[in-house]
């Protein structure tokens, strides 16, 4: 499914210090890793681990205070607002815990936001197709006040891939939902990355919504502190509390 | 609770500016007002006074009526021997006032204020203190005040000529003079001239204007004033010094101030209406937002009581600080004022400021504290409805109140309201609000007019949130779909290969003019300053003062670009598309009724500026309308200072061989009856149907001009009305000298602009009154005899009376037409505070829903929303919603307008809409719009997308 050649997102010795002199803070120390094309890969680690901060810096919203970047073969850091812009149009699907949506605007309207401001005509096929996938075929005409936190999310998923970008990022992506909604959740962003070849990075805390990914980096103190492929949520478990006694 | 309160309002200091400086400017105009009346009223207290510091008591004729335009008659001189002869006067002298002024190298010297020509008095009596030269002694010799000495570049020994009732004498300056102590008396000049000179001049032989009387030591002046009134005739009015002074300046600075300090403070109020809206907006908006902070502050055991309480002193203290800051600038705003008043052609005499606690700070305080906190008290109960609950709910909204519920229908009956206080105050003379209050006609319908617009608006305002989203739709769709097409139009360019380049270094070129335009309006802001100062006359403290803030203002863009030293280029440009503009105008639909009071406080601006212009132009029209229909002269002649044309000179433009007819028409003031003053006007039967067109009602005709003679009149449509005349009845009148003539009424016509009131011959007028100098003259030529030609002529025989303008109609026509405009501009600029307050409601506005949404902008760059689109989308809904402001103020101005021209129809007023004024209000309200989004929009691109999407 993916070959190192295919790489789609690139970190290389990226640091990002908060603050100077005595009372600076290393959020990320040196990291660097590769994400390969229609990879689903979870981030996980404890709170003010650094996972967060990675996330925003490989989605080009954070730079690095050192080191590099790049998607899709571009580097991102030296890029300037403008180009990272047009960058996030095409390359760059964002869903994120509080959804987000427009509140005057329909799902359908929301979904179809991101191309519409790159001024581009949606093709009907596929936001029927995207509609129809993420199960709101009888809902695109409603408004984000009438519809229930799974549903807007469901629209926030759609919104992320009607582009069809490069990789999409998902910023706790359950954090706001109940249980049984997350599991609807997950597995819809499952079912997205195994139909479309979605490359998705996911940053949680749930073992059980890493458990759906093809990776799982494990981050602590700002680095990466295990890499490992996909798990069962007890192996999760079992990682990370090994992750949190070192 | 009031640290909480003083702590939240700390924490939005820019907030808190921006709502405060829509109080600021309302008191700033109420103190302002107040400084200037009273600069104006000590002035003219100061003027009169000294003029009778050494006077006794005072000689002058009876009037029969007050009068602001008429003089009153002269006394015989032999009046003054008369008093001297009264034991215990120590002197008496006698003084002829009159207006002209002088002709000095060929120009007419006129100013802006009133010329007079007073005969000068002996030291016993004198206020002048001379600074060169001595009082005239001999014919021809005359003395001038100082200012105009000065402003005239006129010295002692110069020879000029003086502008008099027969034609202009040479005159040599011997002396210029200091009136007593006072600085400035205004736009006014006085040219003192020797006794005899003043009554050969000004048609009084045999006569004096006042008698000033000093009394022997020992006696008083009431003594002597009660000896004098036994010794002279009763028409003869006899005050003491004192008396004389407090009378001169009530009528004087009462006339002035009396219809200027209600101008004002009109305008003053609409600012504070205007103000009182974006408050409104601002708190309840504010209280929208801090939802959660209520709760959590209800949770933590705060009472909705104290809730209440917090909010209100939020509004309290911004009232204060807003009026404190505005009663500073008022004093500003009054030297502001004075130049205005100059620039008009209205120079007013002035004192150093004297600061009145009452009026100049407690009222302006009180009316400023006052708004802030009515205009909270809304807001600030909805925030006593936030349950404790709405602390952990995300987004928790409101119920709507029962009050709010019921708006519409509310609204529709203050609608109602408002409609019928304008309708009764223009068509029943206020008779609701009298029967209530009954302070008297005019005031009656001033206040129920008054009121009845302010509901209006309200409801309006109310009212205007229905409309909000088919507006929207109405300005939005253009907007988009002409961007689009530029912006598809750019993209085309760009496919062209040669023209990237060009276009990259456009957009080069944009930022860099950009970065150059802020120092530049920072230049500008200090440069206006100290242009200002230098005009407004130099006051240092103040002057570094303000030139203080503008350096700052220019240290603050410098540092600004200094921190940013590589702007973005936003390059490569992003693809045409419409999203942005359609996200604006939803936006701006997405909360109608914030969008609604934000453009409702334009709207009443805008509303007034047009209400003012149909009223202004529709009482032009009727004017510039009238001449045309009635006046059939060639040349029209006046004076452009309100004065009269010397009898002389309507005879020496008859004696003009190419003249066919000088015809002078007369006008002054008569006591109708027992009841008011109407106008009279005094023509000569044998030459009017020449130049003037009767429009004859009932029956009337050109040949009743033929038998018009004695004492027989010609009354005006309104006049019969008003005093139930037909043509037969008889009619008393009395003239300001207290004459009476009893008129038969042969006729009547109808002319209620150029003629209104009653019409006798002019040799009945003579005997009437001595106020009997033609206002105007009209001359036709002989037949054949070219315009040019004929205007050359009458002017070189007219040479003599430099006071007399000659025109062709033409030119009166466009002479009326320039001062009309003058007028409105004067109203415009004081109308301009209101605008601008609207402005910053809608800086407010934006600003405040840019950082309400502050997580949704996060959103929308990171789906790839640029900068620049950012800005446009909140630039849009600025348009948007200053568009539907403008569009309100022009159908609510219009409306007012038609009411008031139904109701002045029979007056001549007519209603005619101002296109042109229409078209510029509309585009100047877009401008509006898009200098009032600069600060938001770019507030909202410079967000940071992390910081954005991570706010809550």
């Amino acid at each position: 499914m993916s070959t190192t050649s295919d790489v789609v997102v690139a970190a290389t010795g990226v640091t990002r210090r908060y603050g100077e002199g005595d009372a600076a803070v290393d959020a990320l120390r040196g990291i660097s890793v590769e994400i390969p094309r229609g990879q689903f890969t979870a981030v996980m680690g404890p709170s003010g681990s650094g996972k967060s901060t990675l996330m925003h810096i490989l989605a080009g919203l954070d730079l690095p205070t050192e080191g590099h970047v790049s998607i899709d073969g571009r580097d991102i850091t030296t890029m300037g607002d403008q180009a990272l812009t047009l960058l996030r149009r095409t390359h760059i699907g964002f869903i994120f815990q509080f959804f987000n949506l427009l509140p005057m605007l329909t799902a359908e309207e929301n979904i179809v936001l991101p191309l519409r401001i790159a001024g581009a005509t949606p093709d009907r096929a596929w936001v029927d197709e995207i509609i129809a996938k993420v199960g709101l075929s009888d809902r695109r005409g409603h408004r984000p006040a009438q519809l229930s936190g799974g549903q807007s999310q469901r629209v926030a998923i759609a919104r992320a891939l009607i582009a069809q970008p490069t990789v999409m990022f998902a910023d706790e992506p359950t954090g706001n939902l109940d249980s049984t909604t997350s599991e609807e959740i997950l597995k819809l962003l499952r079912e997205t990355v195994d139909a479309y070849g979605q490359t998705t990075l996911m940053v949680t805390h749930d073992p059980r919504a890493a458990a759906m990914a093809d990776r799982i980096l494990f981050l602590a103190d700002g680095v990466i502190v295990r890499d490992q492929g996909r798990s069962t949520p007890q192996e999760v478990l079992a990682a990370m509390s090994e992750v949190s006694g070192q | 609770m009031i640290g909480v309160a003083l702590k939240s309002l700390w924490g939005r200091k820019l907030r808190t500016l921006l709502t405060a400086l829509s109080i600021v400017l309302g008191t700033t105009m109420i103190a302002g007002t107040f400084v200037v009346r009273d600069q104006i009223t000590n002035a003219f207290t100061s003027i009169f006074e000294t003029g009778l510091e050494k006077t006794d008591v005072l000689l002058s004729k009876k009037t029969a009526f007050g009068s602001d335009n008429s003089q009153s008659g002269p006394l015989p001189a032999s009046d003054i021997a008369a008093a001297a002869a009264v034991p215990g006067v120590a002197k008496a002298e006698g003084q002829i006032q009159a207006q002209g002024a002088l002709v000095v190298n060929g120009k007419y010297t006129a100013s802006s204020g009133p010329s007079f020509v007073f005969s000068t008095l002996s030291d016993t009596f004198s206020p002048y203190n001379y600074v060169a030269g001595r009082p005239p002694q001999q014919s021809g010799e005359v003395v001038v005040n100082q200012q105009m000495a000065r402003d005239r570049h006129l010295r002692v020994g110069q020879h000029a000529l003086l502008a008099t009732e027969v034609g202009t004498r040479p005159v040599t300056i011997v002396g210029v003079f200091r009136y007593g102590q006072v600085s400035s008396i205004g736009g006014a000049t006085i040219v003192g001239t020797t006794f005899a000179d003043a009554q050969a001049w000004f048609d009084r032989p045999g006569l004096t204007s006042l008698v000033f009387v000093k009394a022997d030591p020992g006696v008083s002046q009431v003594e002597l004033q009660r000896r004098l009134t036994a010794a002279l005739s009763h028409d003869v009015k006899v005050q003491t010094g004192p008396e004389a002074a407090k009378q001169q300046t009530d009528q004087t600075a009462g006339g002035v101030t009396g219809f200027l300090t209600p101008l004002l403070l009109a305008f003053a109020f609409t600012a504070v209406l205007v103000g009182a809206f974006i408050i409104f907006n601002t708190f309840s908006i504010t209280v929208a937002h801090r939802t959660r902070e209520f709760a959590i502050l209800r949770t933590l055991g705060a009472s909705r009581r104290q809730v209440l309480r917090s909010v209100l002193l939020e509004a309290t203290v911004v009232g204060l600080l807003a009026s404190a800051l505005g009663i500073v600038l008022g004093i500003g705003f009054a030297k502001l004022l004075g130049v205005l008043f100059d620039a008009v052609g209205f120079g007013l005499p002035s004192t150093a400021i004297r600061i009145a606690p009452l009026t100049v700070i407690v009222l302006p305080l009180a009316v400023g504290t006052g708004t802030a906190l009515l205009s909270a008290i809304a807001p600030a109960f909805r925030a006593t409805r936030i349950p404790p609950i709405a602390a952990l709910r995300e987004g928790a909204e409101l119920p709507p109140s029962v009050l709010a519920r019921r708006a519409t229908p509310i609204a529709g009956l203050i609608l109602a309201a408002g409609l019928g206080g304008i309708w009764d105050g223009i068509f029943n003379d206020g008779s609701v609000l009298g029967a209530v209050l009954g302070l008297g006609k005019t005031a009656d319908i001033l206040l129920s007019m008054g009121i009845g617009a302010i509901l209006c608006f309200l409801s309006v305002a109310m009212l205007s949130k229905h409309v909000v989203r088919p507006l929207a739709r109405l300005f939005g769709m253009p907007l988009e779909w002409i961007v689009y097409a530029g912006q598809r139009l750019a993209a085309l360019l760009r496919r062209i290969p040669r023209a990237l380049p060009l276009l990259r270094a456009l957009a080069i070129a944009r930022r860099a003019v950009f970065q150059v335009r802020v120092v530049l309006s920072a230049l500008q802001l200090v440069l206006t300053i100290a242009s200002l100062l230098l005009i407004a006359s130099g006051d240092a403290v103040a002057g570094v003062l303000l030139l203080a803030i503008g350096s700052a203002a220019i240290g603050y863009s410098l540092r600004r670009i200094w921190r940013k030293p590589r702007p973005d280029l936003e390059w490569p440009p992003e693809t045409p598309t419409r999203e942005t503009g359609r996200l604006a105008r939803e936006n701006t639909t997405r909360n109608t009724a914030r969008t609604a009071t934000t453009a409702s406080a334009l709207m009443i601006g805008v509303g007034l500026v047009v209400f003012v212009a149909v009223f202004v132009n529709g009482f032009k029209d009727s004017f510039l309308g009238a001449l045309d229909h009635s006046i059939s002269s060639d040349l029209i002649v006046q004076s452009d200072s309100f004065s009269s044309i010397p009898k002389q000179a309507v005879q020496a433009a008859g004696a003009v061989p190419d003249v066919q007819v000088a015809a002078g028409i007369q006008f002054t003031e008569a006591k109708i009856g027992h009841g008011g003053t109407d106008v009279i006007n005094g023509i000569d039967p044998t030459t009017i149907a020449q130049v003037y067109t009767f429009n004859w009602q009932q029956g009337g005709s050109n040949d009743l001009l033929g038998r018009f003679s004695g004492n027989e009149a010609l009354i005006e449509q309104q006049f019969a009305k008003s005093h139930h005349l037909s043509v037969g009845d008889h009619f008393q009148v009395t003239s300001i000298e207290g004459n009476h003539l009893d008129l038969e009424v042969i006729g009547q016509y109808k002319d209620p602009t150029l003629m209104p009131g009653f019409t006798v011959p002019s040799l009945t007028l003579d005997s009437f009154t001595t106020n009997s100098d033609p206002g105007v003259l009209l001359v036709s030529f002989k037949q054949g005899v070219p315009l040019d030609r004929g205007k050359a002529e009458v002017a070189r025989a007219l040479r003599a009376f430099p006071e007399a303008k000659v025109r062709t109609n033409a030119e009166y026509k466009a002479h009326t037409d320039s001062q009309v405009s003058g007028f409105l501009n004067f109203l415009y600029v004081l109308l301009a505070m209101s605008l601008i307050i609207s402005l910053f409601g809608i800086v407010n506005t934006l600003a405040l829903s840019v950082f309400e949404r502050t997580r949704e902008i996060g959103m929308l760059r990171a789906v790839g929303t640029t900068r620049r689109q950012l800005r446009r989308m909140i630039r849009y809904e600025a348009i948007i919603t200053s568009a539907i402001g403008g569009l309100l103020g022009v159908v609510v101005g219009l409306v007012f307008g038609w009411i008031l021209s139904k109701g002045l129809a029979d007056q001549g007023i007519s209603f005619s809409i101002p296109y042109s004024l229409l078209v510029v209000v509309l585009i100047g309200a877009v401008i509006a719009g898009v200098l009032s989004a600069i600060l938001p929009a770019r507030r909202a691109a410079r967000l940071d997308v992390l910081e954005a999407l991570q706010y809550e």
